[in-house]
């Protein structure tokens, strides 16, 4: 490091002064109060920081008393463990952990009577995190922030895991002794920065700990610098399970790290606690399907989730909204080609439905090859759309009168306004904001997501939509529709599409 | 609880085993915390012959804290105040080197061993800290006849 780096660096440590009192984890809060803290600090802080809650929804401050890498590192693995609520794993941590005593008594050359108590207090707390999160996954979340909390136990654990990296790097020495700064060696560094009970963890430190903890257990630790390096972003940097640069686990769990000189926070990305106004809507959402927040993913949504359940659900979402969007229909790609196949095979659950049958004179039987000319009313069949908006009729309502067979296209596709009094979801809207898939909640743990880069772009969407109008839901000022692939706005007219109407749209081929 | 368990366990590997010439014992049987050791003068030093009563102090911190050991028997030597406190400077037991991992039974065999070599360079009496660097003779015969003053036959 250069020397003006490290003028600069430790400037910045003096400048920033990490709680020293208060408990030893801290509870989870807005990362806007990270902004605040430096509101009045270099301009490239600022930019930095204001960026930062954009895309960390939330941090939770560290003790800075010598161990807040550990323990935020530490803390960490328990709450991601928990957050799987898989009970399975946590066996197999403790199993994990119990067998890695060997190496701190064989490898570390530590007596095992001397520490023993100490991973007792790793290992009694995995174990209460199974029964309680059985029971209330919010009070094993309580007990976790109690323990850590507790200095005997929170220090115990602490520790434990300093012998685990410094055992750790005894065994593997020839991989980490290069990055042992001056003369050490492995058994002076092992001495001065990790067997030290309140030295703070350094970069080796940190790279022992996620190699011997975190790797093992697939979890992906980011590091977000807060540094004043030029930029009105933050570095950070990713440690995963790589091979050839590319991340053999891509869809592990990742632990986020604020790093500002000498001392670490935790960051978190989820998004949904981060919109209070939300919160009952994003209940809805959660219980249903994640995806469902985001109109770009609704088309692929349909094929993933082939379940009557899942469709039922979306009747608790304003589907309106989306068949408004203008151009909002499947692309003409391969992928498309299932869609018949995909409709036909949900048919037979809603065939008893009075009025899917009475108004869906579109085929579902449609073949593949007009699958590239599809309208918006054909690409979304309109048997589907009457099903969806089917359970918030009244039974009695007469259905016919309101969509006569012969023009239901238009009413349902073409004038979304007409069909409010139907949809008492409309104040369901917000819940077409972007969030990032909570690493808390269950549903995220078993959703399919291909790509660990899906997440960071929902996370980097940012403007909460919000429909106020029906005029400019369909405004092209309506942002909402860049979400949407395949949304073109110089192809939609409402004059041309009021002279197509029916006639025009059934002849195109 | 950990802290206890811990200190227990180390109280048993010393009270079953105990370096050669000392005895080790509770100030107070209802409290772990506070350690009584009466630790015979080494041979080889100038204060073989006296008894010298110790306090080991365990914080409740233990053992991610070190222990702390005084003097309660007077003791002229470069690593230890000659006052009622008696504190005594060794490298184990400093705030930054202290390792959770290390055993009391090793603070005790360090601090006999003290007796035998002081540190002059880790001082805290430099007039006797001077004399055991450059008149070897005269320390040994301050350090003898304060060890009979204070620590023989009391």
């Amino acid at each position: 490091m250069a020397e003006h780096d490290l003028e600069v660096q430790e400037a910045l440590a003096r400048d920033f002064q990490p709680a020293m009192e208060g408990p030893l984890v801290g509870e989870k809060r807005s990362s806007h109060a990270i902004a605040e803290e430096y509101a009045k600090a270099d301009p490239i802080y600022v930019a930095k920081t204001a960026a930062l809650p954009q895309k960390y929804s939330h941090y939770r401050p560290i003790l800075g008393d010598g161990n807040c890498g550990w323990r935020a590192t530490g803390f960490s693995y328990f709450e991601t463990l928990l957050a799987l609520r898989d009970a399975a794993r946590l066996e197999e941590e403790i199993a994990r952990l119990t067998s890695l005593n060997n190496l701190i008594t064989t490898v570390g050359g530590v007596e095992e009577w001397l520490f023993e108590d100490m991973v007792a207090e790793t290992i009694s707390l995995l174990r209460d995190l199974v029964t309680t999160m059985q029971s209330s996954p919010d009070a094993a979340e309580q007990l976790l922030l109690q323990r850590f909390n507790n200095p005997e136990v929170s220090n115990a654990i602490v520790y434990h895991l300093r012998m685990l990296a410094s055992a750790w790097l005894k065994g593997n020495a020839a991989i980490y002794q290069d990055f042992i700064h001056g003369d050490l060696g492995v058994e002076g560094y092992c001495k001065e920065w990790l067997d030290a009970p309140n030295q703070e963890i350094d970069h080796l430190g940190i790279m022992l700990l996620i190699d011997v903890l975190l790797k093992p257990v697939g979890f992906a630790v980011e590091i977000i610098y807060l540094d004043r390096s030029a930029g009105s972003q933050v570095n950070s940097h990713m440690f995963q399970d790589e091979e050839d640069g590319v991340p053999t686990n891509p869809g592990s769990p990742i632990i986020h790290l604020l790093y500002r000189p000498s001392h670490y926070d935790i960051l978190y990305q989820d998004r949904s606690a981060s919109l209070p106004l939300q919160q009952p809507v994003d209940d809805v959402v959660r219980s249903s399907d994640i995806q469902v927040n985001r109109a770009t993913d609704f088309t692929k949504h349909q094929i993933v989730q082939g379940s009557t359940t899942t469709l039922n659900d979306f009747s608790n979402l304003d589907m309106n909204s989306l068949l408004s969007i203008p151009g909002f229909c499947p692309p003409p790609t391969p992928s498309h080609l299932g869609f018949p196949a995909q409709y036909t095979s949900i048919e037979p659950s809603y065939t008893g439905s009075q009025l899917s049958a009475s108004i869906s004179p579109v085929s579902p039987a449609r073949s593949p090859g007009d699958v590239s000319n599809l309208s918006v009313s054909a690409g979304f069949p309109s048997q589907q759309t009457a099903n969806l908006i089917s359970p918030t009729l009244p039974p009695q309502h007469p259905a016919q009168n309101a969509f006569p067979p012969s023009n239901t296209q238009i009413p349902i596709h073409g004038h979304g306004p007409r069909l409010h009094p139907i949809s008492p979801s409309l104040p369901a809207h917000p819940s077409l904001s972007p969030h990032a898939p909570d690493p808390s909640s269950p549903s995220s743990a078993s959703s399919f997501r291909p790509s660990k880069y899906e997440w960071e772009a929902a996370a980097d969407w940012q403007e909460p939509v919000v429909f106020q109008t029906s005029t400019f839901k369909n405004s092209h000022y309506n942002t909402a529709h860049y979400n949407n692939p395949n949304f073109q706005p110089e192809e939609w007219n409402p004059e041309s599409e009021e002279a197509e109407s029916s006639r025009g749209r059934k002849r195109s081929t | 609880m950990s802290a206890q368990k811990r200190i227990a366990k180390e109280l048993a590997e010393v009270t079953s085993n105990p370096p050669a010439g000392m005895i080790i014992g509770l100030v107070d049987e209802s409290n772990v915390h506070n350690w009584d050791i009466t630790m015979d003068g080494p041979e080889g030093s100038p204060y073989v012959g006296g008894k010298f009563k110790l306090l080991l102090t365990l914080p409740v911190e233990y053992p991610f804290k070190p222990p702390t050991i005084n003097f309660k028997t007077r003791i002229w030597h470069p690593n230890v105040t000659f006052d009622e406190q008696g504190s005594m400077c060794i490298g184990i037991l400093k705030g930054d080197t202290w390792k959770p991992s290390s055993r009391i039974m090793n603070v005790l065999i360090a601090t006999q061993n003290l007796l035998i070599e002081p540190v002059p360079d880790d001082a805290l009496e430099t007039s006797s800290a001077e004399l055991f660097k450059n008149n070897r003779p005269l320390y040994e015969k301050e350090a003898k006849k304060y060890t009979a003053q204070y620590a023989i036959g009391k």
